[in-house]
């Protein structure tokens, strides 16, 4: 009987999809047409997710398969041996140990500087703030090469070399300008009028920020989080100038563990690859309904 | 009576002032945090750098510093290797941007149609642009392997000439330019769409009226309405791709015979491969400056129109 019900719900359904289709369809394009944008989406699909796709199926196979001039592998090369190779070296479970830390500390301290900063650009009106903007701003559009070479001067006369404290800041430093410039946008479109509900009731203007602004800025927070995690996450740079030894590096020079001057252990580089991809892709996938609707609004007004 | 509201109204001239005050100080004291993390890690550096660009120093001695004038600055006009790579970054950067701006807006095109499964594309094809430049670089690298990378099985087959691209003279720059366009091309897509998603369709039903065709509702409606975000892609991306080092430094590191070296891998070459923090300096002032008057010239422009 159970079952009965569910298959006839099944069927009702699909067929709904199906007729949502046609609507869709006769409302907006004609079939000829989707099908056309379907064949132009494929091609850029292929393009932009076959190489990434092909990479993950490449660790799951054995060593011998890598390197034939086979691109299909049978049943009996796939192998999970690669993702227990790389876990179980010690320098790769230090770097993403050190990643993690590194990149979670980044984006609170960064999530808070911006925060403050961004409640302040959005709410107070003083002499300097739109130039303190542009100064922001303006920073975007500096070449790393440049503030580099001081950078590591000043990052060493303050001891901060080889230390996590040290990339932290940098990396903070990198992100903030992002951060400030989204939140503000955020928090721009919360209507002023809660505030002053807010301080009719007896709030100051930092309990508006922490009870009315900020919950009401959660996906903001989010993209900003997401941003800074991932500048955090995926910089080689910076890590490579301020990590002189093993102890403060982070996943990207894991891939080098498995490589040397003149050999590279494929099957485990690109495994090692996967494995530090993976943390932003799953983080991008919780946020990217808002990411996506933020470069529409959020990221791209002002100015 | 008379004093006693002149009073009540001094009072209240008072409140008004130091609440004034004290949100004035506030709005200062938030953003004081970012002011020093930024003037510390980012301005002065940057102004150091740019004093730098006027003295002779070495890393292995950056105490000892001598003025030098613009002797740096003279010494790149008989830089052959300085020249090559300030001509290797403009064409790289106008190559892949150019490139980038097409292809995002192709996609843009399609991505904005109003069919199933196209919030999940939308998603999917921002993959690229999210996982770290290294692993972008290993990828690309490894598909170009010699007999057992993907591209170069497939160029087998089809009885094509295989090698390792990265280490050929001709290929290896416009490998360079596709790793670019493969990352970035998402992001310009979703944000043209976006701009395209909030023109009014009453505006493409007027030009409809008006007895435009496909082409020409593109050209006069959609266009204009997106120019703004287009400039900011735009500027981003040029910005972002003069001054990248990773791409690169990590995949070719400049070669080979120096056919993919750009300004950045140069500089940091300099600096921290041969010690002349000086002269690195110098050709990261031209960086800047190059940027900066890009960036004012472009925004200029787009003001006018």
């Amino acid at each position: 009987m159970a079952t009965e019900t569910d298959a006839v719900d099944g069927r009702t359904e699909s067929a709904n999809t199906v007729s949502r289709f046609d609507r869709w369809l006769d409302e907006e394009t004609s079939p000829r047409r989707a099908l056309a944008v379907y064949a132009v989406l494929g091609v850029f699909m292929l393009f932009l997710l076959l190489p990434v796709v092909y990479m993950v199926l490449a660790t799951f196979t054995n060593r011998s398969f890598l390197y034939s001039s086979a691109l299909i592998p049978s049943l009996s090369d796939l192998t999970l041996a690669n993702y227990v190779n790389v876990l179980s070296t010690g320098a790769f479970q230090r770097y993403f140990v050190n990643s993690t830390i590194i990149a979670s500390a980044t984006t609170v301290l960064t999530l808070t500087v911006g925060t403050l900063a961004g409640y302040s650009l959005s709410r107070f009106e003083y002499p300097g703030r739109d130039s303190l903007l542009l100064a922001f701003l303006g920073t975007q559009m500096l070449p790393y090469v440049l503030i580099l070479i001081p950078f590591f001067l000043l990052m060493f006369t303050l001891g901060l070399i080889n230390s996590h404290l040290g990339i932290i800041i940098a990396h903070s430093v990198i992100a903030t300008p992002l951060a400030i410039w989204l939140l503000k946008g955020y928090f721009d479109d919360i209507p002023e009028s809660l505030d002053e509900a807010a301080k009719m009731d007896g709030c100051s203007q930092l309990d508006i920020l922490v009870r009315v602004v900020l919950p009401l800025s959660l996906p903001g927070l989010a993209v900003a989080g997401f941003y800074t995690f991932t500048i955090s996450w995926n910089d080689f740079l910076l890590v490579s100038v301020l990590s002189q030894t093993g102890a403060t590096r982070t996943l990207p020079f894991g891939l080098q563990l498995f490589q040397s001057q003149n050999q590279v252990a494929w099957h485990l580089v690109l495994t090692a690859a996967t494995i530090t991809m993976i943390p932003v892709i799953v983080l991008f996938a919780a946020v990217q309904q808002w990411v996506v609707k933020g470069l529409a609004s959020g990221g791209m007004k002002g100015a | 009576m008379a004093t006693n509201t002149s009073q009540s109204r001094t009072a209240r001239y008072g409140e008004e002032f130091k609440s004034f005050l004290s949100e004035t100080w506030l709005g200062y004291a938030l953003i004081l945090p970012a002011v020093i993390l930024l003037a510390a890690i980012i301005f002065y550096p940057t102004l150091r750098g740019v004093q730098m660009a006027f003295l002779e120093v070495s890393l292995l001695q950056p105490g000892q510093e001598e003025l030098v004038g613009l002797e740096n600055f003279a010494e790149m006009v008989n830089d052959a290797v300085f020249r090559t790579a300030l001509w290797q970054t403009v064409l790289l950067t106008a190559l892949a941007v150019s490139i980038q701006y097409l292809l995002g807006m192709a996609l843009a095109l399609v991505l904005k149609e109003k069919l199933p499964g196209m919030r999940i594309f939308r998603s999917l094809s921002m993959v690229s642009w999210v996982l770290p430049i290294i692993v972008m670089v290993i990828l690309f690298r490894f598909m170009v392997q010699n007999g057992f990378g993907p591209a170069n099985i497939v160029l087998d087959a089809l009885g094509l000439e295989t090698t390792y691209w990265f280490g050929d003279p001709e290929m290896a720059f416009p490998l360079i330019v596709l790793m670019h366009v493969w990352r970035n091309v998402p992001f310009y897509a979703i944000a043209l769409m976006a701009a395209m998603n909030s023109i009014p369709e009453t505006q493409y039903e007027a030009a409809r009226l008006d007895g435009a065709g496909a082409l020409q509702r593109f050209r006069h409606v959609t266009l204009p309405q997106i120019s703004y975000v287009s400039m900011i892609m735009i500027v981003l991306h040029v910005i972002f791709t003069f001054n990248n080092f990773e791409i690169v430094y990590l995949s070719t590191g400049g070669g080979p015979l120096g056919n993919t070296e750009v300004l950045a891998t140069y500089v940091y070459k300099t600096a921290f491969e041969t010690y002349a923090l000086g002269y690195a300096a110098s050709m990261g002032v031209v960086m800047l400056v190059l940027m900066l008057v890009f960036t004012t010239v472009y925004v200029k422009l787009e003001d006018m129109d």
